[in-house]
């Protein structure tokens, strides 16, 4: 062979090796198109609906209610701007004085959209939660997506487990409830993707909380030398039964996966009882609970994807003052699962990438219901609804601001899209068939 | 002379309408009947496994608010197998569980097999099916009774009617 033509194609196999296709474990071939910016991906769905105008507008009570002079930002730890100095009600309470009147301090030291990409005027789909959700976990418009039944298009998680080869464990689902269709964001029904290639779901007030202690803190450590048999037996029993028919659809971890799981839901039992459980400092309720739990899930298994809902907000629907304080609590839980993946948990530390965004907006104009300071609350039906935001920080996200108010840029469902591209797998996503079609990368709109 | 004749005629009548009747009874055989497991093809919902699953453990009702719970439980985990497997074990480390002995289960494998079947899936087993699982429990001496509950709770047939 002349030294030309081998050089040619040793050069021709060795790039192949690189670029090739790999096989997955779901036998289909792909080719990787990037490359990865980050090894894990945290996505704080801010759920229940938030307004622009007293979010990242910082408009707190001048515009909603009209209360003159009284605006300023009541979420320091995704924006900048100062706090209000009038009608303070969303801090946490204070015996002998007015509810609300001590704002929770700032836990990072500067603020998310200020160490990353943030898109402050970004255009939703849906002035829904449900549709909401979806948009964020599939990328898809949401176009006659149903209650009560899985998301119609493939969810990130599937994305990642079919196109990335990700394990169950790799990707995560934390819930904060079972209603409402949650518990169905692990996994669409959607051709070739499905359960088979779904997250894991924990809803953390249920499955940690007074129900989950009863129905699961009595249950039996077993050892894995226990566990073999059964497995043996149980696989001889569904090989046996699926001569017969197709198996339970579920999503499925393999053993040693599932022992993981029981252990740490043992575990956290455990810790639960002890009062060990890693809790943002000042706040409680459910979405602090579920932000706690996602915690303990991130320094567990260190997942690849872990997408968590928040939906305290949603109160905005018949109390404004229970809003603001919800608002200002989810900024600080936020903050805290930010500060903790840094500190606490050093696989991924300076390893992550972190985006937070609402699934949807509130109104401009107010429904009639008032609360205990006669303020006037907010449900979400109009047009402003579609105004959000969206702030990434973490590794390889570059610090810059894209858009204002007058310059609307981006699409909620960029966020997947933009998960595909951290993990490099971006064209395999966009060539789904599934993805909004006006949507893209956050990193290709800079 | 003719209401005589009619007399006559209508008792005739009425001789002749009149026949014996005839009972007949039908006895009924004991037989046990048993399901096949080409034949369940409905999943059970997570309360029907759930109540189902309680009374066969413990050979009572389970209550409503503990069904409730269980269900929410259950519908709060994503892999369905981790969350039957828990709340099995949870049942299992339950004093009033009733379930045969150790023992009981080695001094006659077969029968043992066989009951587990008809408890478990209302059928019983192939031949494949005994000579498997006899030959399971004989060559695994630290085998239970309880993970051999647990392999049939928590398998596919279970979940299904």
């Amino acid at each position: 062979m002349k030294r030309k033509e081998f050089i040619k194609k040793t050069s021709l196999f060795v790039g192949g090796g690189i670029v090739g296709p790999y096989i997955l474990p779901s036998g289909r071939l792909f080719a990787r198109t990037g490359t990865e910016k980050a090894q894990h991906v945290v996505l704080v769905m801010f759920g229940g609906g938030v307004r622009q105008q007293e979010s990242v507008l910082g408009r707190y009570l001048e515009d909603s209610q009209g209360v003159s002079g009284a605006f300023g930002n009541i979420m320091p730890n995704i924006f900048s701007g100062d706090a209000p100095n009038k009608k303070i009600v969303y801090g946490r309470d204070i015996s002998g004085e007015p509810r609300g009147t001590d704002p929770i301090p700032r836990l990072i030291s500067s603020p998310l959209s200020e160490q990353g990409l943030f898109f402050p005027e970004v255009k939703a789909q849906s002035a829904g939660h449900y549709v909401g959700l979806n948009t964020l976990l599939t990328g898809s418009n949401g176009t006659a997506q149903g209650l009560k039944v899985r998301p119609k298009n493939p969810t990130i998680f599937e994305y990642l487990r079919r196109h990335r080869g990700f394990n169950a464990t790799d990707t995560w689902f934390i819930g904060n409830s079972i209603g409402n269709s949650t518990p169905l964001l692990n996994s669409s029904d959607a051709d070739g993707y499905g359960l088979d290639f779904g997250a894991n779901l924990f809803v953390p007030p249920v499955t940690f909380g007074s129900y989950g202690k009863n129905i699961l803190s009595n249950a039996k450590p077993y050892s894995n030398s226990d566990l073999e048999p059964m497995y043996q037996m149980k696989q001889f029993l569904d090989h046996s039964f699926a001569l017969e028919r197709l198996g339970v659809k579920s999503i499925k971890n393999s053993n040693t996966e599932k022992t993981q799981i029981k252990e740490f839901i043992r575990n956290t039992f455990t810790k639960q009882s002890l009062g060990q459980i890693a809790m943002p400092p000042a706040a409680f309720g459910g979405d602090a609970m579920n932000i706690s739990y996602a915690a303990e899930v991130l320094k567990e298994f260190k997942p690849k994807m872990l997408a968590v809902n928040l939906s305290a907000v949603d109160g905005c629907h018949s109390n404004f003052t229970g809003y603001l304080r919800s608002l200002h609590s989810a900024d600080h839980i936020t903050g805290w699962l930010w500060q903790y993946i840094q500190n606490n948990i050093p696989e991924m530390a300076n390893n992550t990438i972190f985006i937070v965004a609402p699934e949807t907006g509130r109104n401009l104009n107010p429904n009639p219901i008032i609360d205990e300071n006669d303020w006037f609350a907010y449900d979400h039906s109009d047009a402003n609804s579609l105004r959000v935001w969206t702030v990434m920080t973490g590794k390889n996200v570059p610090i810059q601001k894209i858009g204002n108010e007058s310059n609307p840029i981006g699409r909620l469902t960029d966020i997947v899209p933009t998960i595909a591209d951290i993990f490099g797998i971006y064209d395999s996503v966009m060539q789904s068939g599934y993805i909004d079609p006006f949507a893209e990368s956050q990193f290709l709109r800079i | 002379m003719p209401s005589f004749k009619f007399s006559i005629f209508s008792f005739a009548m009425i001789l002749w309408s009149c026949s014996r009747q005839v009972e007949v009874q039908y006895g009924v055989n004991d037989i046990s009947v048993y399901e096949s497991k080409s034949s369940k093809i409905k999943p059970k919902n997570e309360a029907e496994y759930i109540s189902i699953l309680y009374t066969n453990l413990f050979q009572e009702a389970i209550s409503p608010l503990q069904l409730f719970q269980s269900q929410s439980v259950m519908y709060s985990i994503g892999d369905q197998n981790v969350a039957k497997e828990l709340v099995l074990s949870n049942y299992f480390n339950t004093s009033s569980i009733l379930i045969p002995s150790d023992l009981e289960m080695r001094a006659s494998v077969e029968k043992f097999i066989e009951d587990t079947y008809k408890r478990f899936y209302l059928r019983k087993p192939s031949e494949g099916e005994k000579t498997y699982f006899i030959q399971y429990i004989q060559t695994h001496p630290e085998l239970t009774v309880e993970m051999v509950y647990t392999a049939f709770a928590a398998s596919e047939e279970y979940g299904y009617y």
